[in-house]
């Protein structure tokens, strides 16, 4: 940011003494709970047994991770969890735009702060009761079953988690529906950050609710939306586990399972630590490849950045 | 404004001491994870008289329902051996992801039930050696033979857990068939006069004449599900496992095993394998099979089978009876006939059916382990044996006398319909019963020599516990015992069984287990698909292709060699 470069003098560091304090704490702190678990990524190379430890347990080399390349399973699971990722990246944040955009545009200022208020709960709801919610809701005799059996679109209830082509899908819509109207908070927050004359300028020229969206709200956000993205790049890969473990069952198995379960079953249920942590270790090299190159590509096109 | 501070202090100096001295009766649990409770275990004062109470802790990798905190008889055990568990179920994981999870964290509770992953357990280290508590307990020590106690030994040679399972004390008094079958309710069986179902043909027969003639429940609004399958996870044994049964061979779990030539069989590929998904995948299409089958979890199948719509499935009894019968029979609905008895049923007729399996057996790859972490290992012990005390496990099993079971003129205790009635209550269970039930436990006959060492063994009172329907159909096919419905009079299968005890404990360490594992995921995903196949030949093709690629010759090797070294080859 600076383009000057100021000298580190003692006179500075005294009259910064707290400000330095307070942003060791969060060193320290960043330090031991991001950077010294890293260590445990060495069990990633060796045959580990949690009775021999990290210091005794034999160094076997990239064994694990041949054996994950070689497991048709992990190469499906890399699949569904980017697609997944992908999905839902953009649909999640097309939708709180969307929202964001739509609700802005509401007069009424009850119905509109009751509107946010009610949109954004269900951020709150842990995955084990919104799949729970979504499981009785499509369920044979669910709430959506039944309405599409009245209405003769269907015949016979449809069994949804069946049909492996349904569950991305359902994925997503449980996202847009949880995370929505929380989303669209911050996008919510741009805009009212955006200074009205230039609305008013635009009225003057004749410009409609169409027109104002499209070149005074759309650019006034812009760069939020850069930047959310830019930092959600990383989170492609966090696809999700609750979710998809909650939701998946033997049928759609091919689909579901994202890298995360895999380390699950093999890491903690199969107890071979080390494959666990050698699939982790490839889901964070590809986040911190995607998060780098997306910002790459910000940089040359002028946009916002985050380094 | 001073009073109200000075109120204060003594007020939360009140609440540290109480605290403090609470902790003091000897908590050594790690329960709450306060520090309070760890700091103070040395430092243990005298409560008022001798009722100083240890709690344990315990994790059983098994789902069940956890008892109050104030139950009653878990009370009065505490008062008579001075120990009191906190028990904590399996809930919403496998088995293996929370051992794994235990394991990742160290944090062990006093007691685990780890299931099949003791092993697992062992490696990591959590487990302490049983050897010299052994022998100062005279009644652990009698609850396994030498020879079987051996069995239990490492690697290192020690013994590191105990099945709690599965033994019979005296005569041997069983009257359930506590593992697998196909289960169908007496309604259907008393609607066709009772016939003979010897096949799988036969029996899907008659759940679709059955379910032709009564559409619905005797309400006439619940509609019948005239066959259902449990698949979710590692339950969907009720799927796949059928077809070693259905060819006439005992519950090997992972194998076949050929009494003749001693060689290991694979059951997924047999030709009853085939025939069975068929015949699956048939009934599937006609609507016979629930159409939910393959995406049900398992409460949502004991929600099913809990209205009595369910009129057949494949199950072992431990994974649907006790929680089943207790709310058929709370709803009433074991008067319409709507509790199971098993079929022993075969691919064709005239083939023995081995669905029961007479005797104990010790399976050495579960049970019940004392962990590092416990602070009071003497204690841990001495609690174990007391369990298997006649006094203690009676109140276990049977109750409190005079309120749980009465006893007549000739000491053989009893229940009235009241008093059956009153312990099939969830709440009742809740606040007064307390069975300890992944704690060291017998069958058969008590020490008195008379009764049964829990109620559903005690013959009269079997008979007597059985609704008018059961007693009916049982006398209709000339059974005493679920067991007869099988084949009682069967002898074991050989020294080997059962082979799913060395299977259990398979890991990726081998070939073998990883092929293990990768055939698990793999059925997971193409059982179901057959089921629902359009075109059951090519989706059987398909899935005999993916089958093979996951290596099954490497887990059937490892098997064969286990069989070779148990049967001394």
């Amino acid at each position: 940011m600076t383009s000057k470069k100021n000298k580190i003098t003692l006179k500075n560091i005294k009259r910064q003494k707290v400000l330095i304090i307070w942003s060791l704490i969060s060193i320290v702190y960043g330090f031991i709970f991001y950077y010294l678990p890293l260590g445990g990524w060495i069990t990633a190379f060796q045959n580990y047994k949690p009775k021999d430890g990290i210091l005794h347990s034999q160094f076997i080399g990239l064994d694990k991770f041949k054996f994950l390349f070689m497991d048709a399973t992990f190469i499906k699971d890399i699949r569904n969890t980017f697609a997944m990722g992908i999905i839902n990246l953009v649909v999640t944040t097309v939708m709180a735009i969307v929202f964001a955009i739509l609700l802005n545009e509401v007069q009424n200022v009850i119905c509109k702060k009751s509107v946010q208020t009610i949109s954004y709960l269900p951020h709150f709801l842990s995955w084990i009761i919104v799949t729970g919610i979504l499981h009785d809701m499509l369920s044979g005799t669910g709430v959506v079953n039944d309405i599409l059996v009245s209405l003769h679109i269907v015949d016979q209830p449809l069994n949804f988690f069946a049909y492996p082509k349904m569950f991305w899908p359902i994925v997503a819509f449980a996202n847009v529906w949880k995370e929505t109207g929380w989303n669209a908070i911050i996008y919510l927050a741009t805009i009212t950050s955006i200074d009205p004359s230039l609305y008013e300028a635009a009225s003057i020229d004749g410009a409609g609710r169409w027109a104002k969206i499209k070149h005074i709200t759309l650019p006034g956000i812009k760069p939020t939306i850069m930047i959310l993205l830019l930092m959600n790049v990383g989170n492609v890969l966090n696809a999700g586990f609750e979710v998809q473990y909650l939701l998946g069952n033997g049928l759609v198995k091919s689909v579901s399972e994202t890298i995360d379960i895999y380390v699950l079953k093999w890491g903690i249920s199969q107890n071979d630590f080390a494959l666990g942590t050698a699939a982790g270790i490839f889901r964070s090299v590809v986040a911190i490849l995607l998060i780098v190159s997306a910002n790459y590509a910000a940089k040359r096109a002028g946009e916002e950045r985050l380094f | 404004m001073r009073k109200k501070k000075l109120a204060a202090a003594l007020l939360a100096a009140g609440m540290v001491v109480a605290s403090v001295t609470g902790c003091g009766g000897g908590d050594t649990a790690t329960t709450g994870g306060d520090e309070s409770a760890k700091g103070s275990t040395d430092e243990k004062k005298d409560d008022a008289g001798s009722g100083e109470v240890t709690e344990f802790t315990m994790f059983i990798s098994s789902p069940g329902s956890e008892i109050n905190s104030d139950n009653e008889i878990a009370n009065i055990i505490a008062e008579k051996t001075g120990v009191k568990v906190k028990e904590t179920f399996l809930t919403g994981q496998t088995a293996e992801e929370a051992v794994g999870t235990y394991i990742a964290s160290g944090d062990y509770t006093d007691y685990i039930n780890g299931g099949d992953g003791m092993v697992k357990l062992y490696e990591a280290g959590a487990l302490i050696p049983w050897d010299d508590y052994i022998d100062k307990y005279p009644n652990i020590k009698e609850f396994l033979t030498p020879e079987e106690w051996d069995m239990f030994r490492q690697d290192d040679g020690k013994i590191y857990w105990l099945n709690p399972f599965d033994n019979s004390y005296g005569e041997d008094k069983t009257t359930t068939h506590g593992g697998e079958a196909f289960w169908i309710q007496t309604r259907v069986l008393k609607w066709a006069g009772y016939p003979e179902i010897k096949t799988l043909d036969q029996y899907f027969d008659l759940l679709e004449k059955y379910n032709e003639a009564n559409p619905t429940m005797e309400d006439g609004a619940t509609t019948n599900i005239p066959y259902t399958i449990l698949c979710e996870d590692w339950r969907y044994f009720c799927l796949e496992n059928a077809p070693q049964f259905l060819d006439g061979y005992p519950n090997d779990g992972s194998c076949m095993v050929d009494k003749e030539t001693l060689t290991v069989m694979d059951y997924n590929t047999s030709d009853t394998a085939k025939k069975y998904f068929n015949k699956l995948n048939e009934e599937y299409k006609k609507g016979i099979v629930d159409p939910e089958s393959f995406t049900q979890t398992y409460d949502e199948y004991i929600a099913k089978l809990s209205t009595g719509r369910v009129l057949g499935m494949v199950d072992q009894w431990w994974d649907f009876a006790y929680t089943i019968n207790d709310i058929l029979k709370t709803q009433g609905l074991d008067k319409q006939g709507c509790n199971y008895v098993p079929m022993g049923l075969v691919i064709d007729e005239g083939m023995e059916n081995r669905w029961y399996t007479a005797g104990d057996t010790v399976n050495v790859s579960s049970g019940i382990g004392i962990t590092v972490n416990c602070k009071d290992p003497d204690k841990a012990f001495k609690f174990i044996d007391d369990c298997l005390s006649q006094e203690i496990h009676d109140l276990r099993f049977w109750g409190v006398e005079g309120v749980d079971y009465l006893v007549d003129d000739e000491g053989l205790f009893y229940r009235t319909e009241d008093i059956r009635m009153q312990v099939a209550d969830t709440d009742y269970k809740a606040s007064h019963m307390c069975s300890y039930s992944n704690f060291p436990q017998y069958g058969g006959t008590s020490r008195d020599g008379k009764n049964a060492m829990t109620p559903a063994q005690q013959p009269t009172e079997f008979f007597d516990s059985l609704t008018d329907d059961l007693k009916e159909c049982f006398e209709a096919y000339g059974c005493q015992t679920y067991i007869d419905f099988l084949n009682s009079d069967s002898e074991r299968p050989g020294e080997w069984f059962p082979m799913w005890s060395f299977s259990n404990s398979f890991s990726t360490a081998t070939p073998g287990g990883t092929a293990w594992t990768k055939i698990g995921e793999i059925k997971h995903e193409y059982l179901p698909k057959v089921c629902m196949a359009d075109d059951f030949e090519s989706a059987w093709t398909e899935y005999m292709g993916v089958y093979d690629s996951c290596n099954p010759q490497d887990y059937l090797g490892e098997l064969q060699e286990e069989l070779n070294r148990r049967v001394g080859k």
